[in-house]
């Protein structure tokens, strides 16, 4: 009988499809249940339009699909609670930052900025490549839904940053 | 409550279907591919409003987006406005959009129904991006020089009276408030117009919206203009050959 902690194992290996890290480092899985050998695993989307949740939850479906006594996977994406950046492990956060990707902390207040607000909280990241702060914004949308795109004027190196959700 | 949440889903699918007309076409790299996150966003926020609808009626967001007549689409006539491939416009569109999105997403972020709650909590925190962005816009176009402070400030006259028609009410809020399903008594006009205020005055301009109060007929209630139609047969093209069509 498989139990649940093989197939967190197995999720582990499961890459996010746009960036260097694990579905699990990037705090997508909320929950896994099991009922006999039927799986299911509750994933948190990090935006609701990301499209790469479908290929997500395929890949899922195949290779904890192919785990001995599993008879089958249901994957369901669900918004309570909302996925934040907090829910990065440590390892991803280390992955994510050799590539190149700034993580900020907490959540967003939801709230609407003024200019002078804005200006505050879009410039000033620490550069990933040299931890400089002599940086602005270049982009409030970058590749992928949930990264902003950045520059820094030290290194002169662009970088991107998970967006505070 | 259905009517309710088309009201919110079909506002997002027509700007964001709108929206991504610049996807490719946008003054600068950054604001193409911005334009067209804003539409991927605004898309998927309608499809999840469109489940949550499903939950009630039993439909397939596909067959809601895609699957009804004219007057069953209770979107406010103003997203499907065609901006001619004005910049200016386009940022008015959004601008006055943006902000309703969000102060209704707000408000949806009390109502009792859990799973609507939730769900307006999770969508209000990217809707705080796009206004933001759409903010940003507004001051870049009117600090920038008196050209674009010109178009900016006509762009925005000109979608003034088609933003006052998205404060029409679709059929059946009103018991929603006598149920205590919706909990906020005071006027979401006024809640809208005090950013809108502060936004344009940073940028430099001026906003000039009239409440409606004589019960003028528009959109939400499923009279809709030409420029609706006209998006409306674009965006059902596919469905009306085949409702079973995938990627």
């Amino acid at each position: 009988m498989v139990i649940k902690n093989e197939i967190i194992d197995v999720l582990k290996t499961i890459p996010d499809p746009e960036m260097p890290i694990s579905i699990f480092d990037l705090g997508l899985i909320e929950r896994v249940e099991l009922h006999d050998a039927e799986v299911q695993v509750s994933l948190l989307p990090t935006f609701i339009g990301c499209l790469a949740l479908p290929s997500i939850a395929k890949e899922i479906k195949e290779k904890v699909g192919v785990m001995q006594g599993v008879q089958s996977v249901e994957v369901v994406f669900i918004n309570d609670p909302p996925w934040n950046t907090d829910r990065i492990t440590d390892d991803g956060r280390a992955s994510l930052a050799a590539h190149g990707i700034a993580v900020p902390d907490g959540t967003s207040c939801g709230c609407i900025s003024t200019q002078d607000e804005y200006e505050f909280r879009t410039s000033a990241i620490p550069c990933p490549w040299c931890q400089s702060s002599e940086t602005t914004m270049t982009s409030p949308f970058g590749p992928t839904r949930c990264k902003s795109i950045h520059f820094c004027n030290a290194c002169r190196q662009p970088f991107e940053r998970m967006k505070k959700v | 409550m259905v009517n309710l949440l088309l009201s919110v889903a079909d506002d997002k699918l027509f700007l964001g279907h709108c929206n991504s007309d610049w996807t490719g076409l946008a003054p600068i790299l950054e604001a193409d591919i911005a334009f067209s996150s804003l539409a991927q966003d605004d898309i998927a926020h309608a499809s999840a409003l469109y489940e949550l609808i499903g939950t009630i009626t039993g439909a397939t967001p596909d067959q809601i987006a895609f699957g009804r007549t004219s007057s069953e689409y209770l979107c406010s006539d103003i997203v499907t406005t065609r901006d001619e491939f004005n910049w200016a416009s386009a940022i008015a569109r959004q601008f006055f959009c943006n902000h309703f999105d969000y102060v209704r997403l707000k408000r949806l972020g009390d109502a009792t129904w859990v799973p609507l709650a939730s769900l307006s909590k999770r969508l209000l925190a990217e809707q705080a991006i796009h206004i933001d962005h759409v903010n940003s816009w507004v001051r870049h176009l009117g600090k920038g020089n008196d050209d674009s402070a010109t178009r900016m400030q006509e762009a925005l006259d000109a979608s003034a009276p088609l933003a006052s028609m998205m404060f029409e009410e679709p059929d059946g809020l009103d018991v929603l408030r006598t149920e205590g399903v919706l909990t906020h008594q005071d006027d979401i006009f006024q809640v809208w117009l005090q950013p809108i205020q502060s936004a344009v005055q940073e940028a430099g301009l001026t906003v000039k919206v009239q409440q409606i109060t004589d019960g003028t007929m528009g959109g939400r209630t499923g009279h809709h203009n030409e420029d609706f139609t006209l998006a409306l047969s674009e965006l059902q093209e596919v469905f009306s050959q085949d409702p079973a069509a995938t990627w």
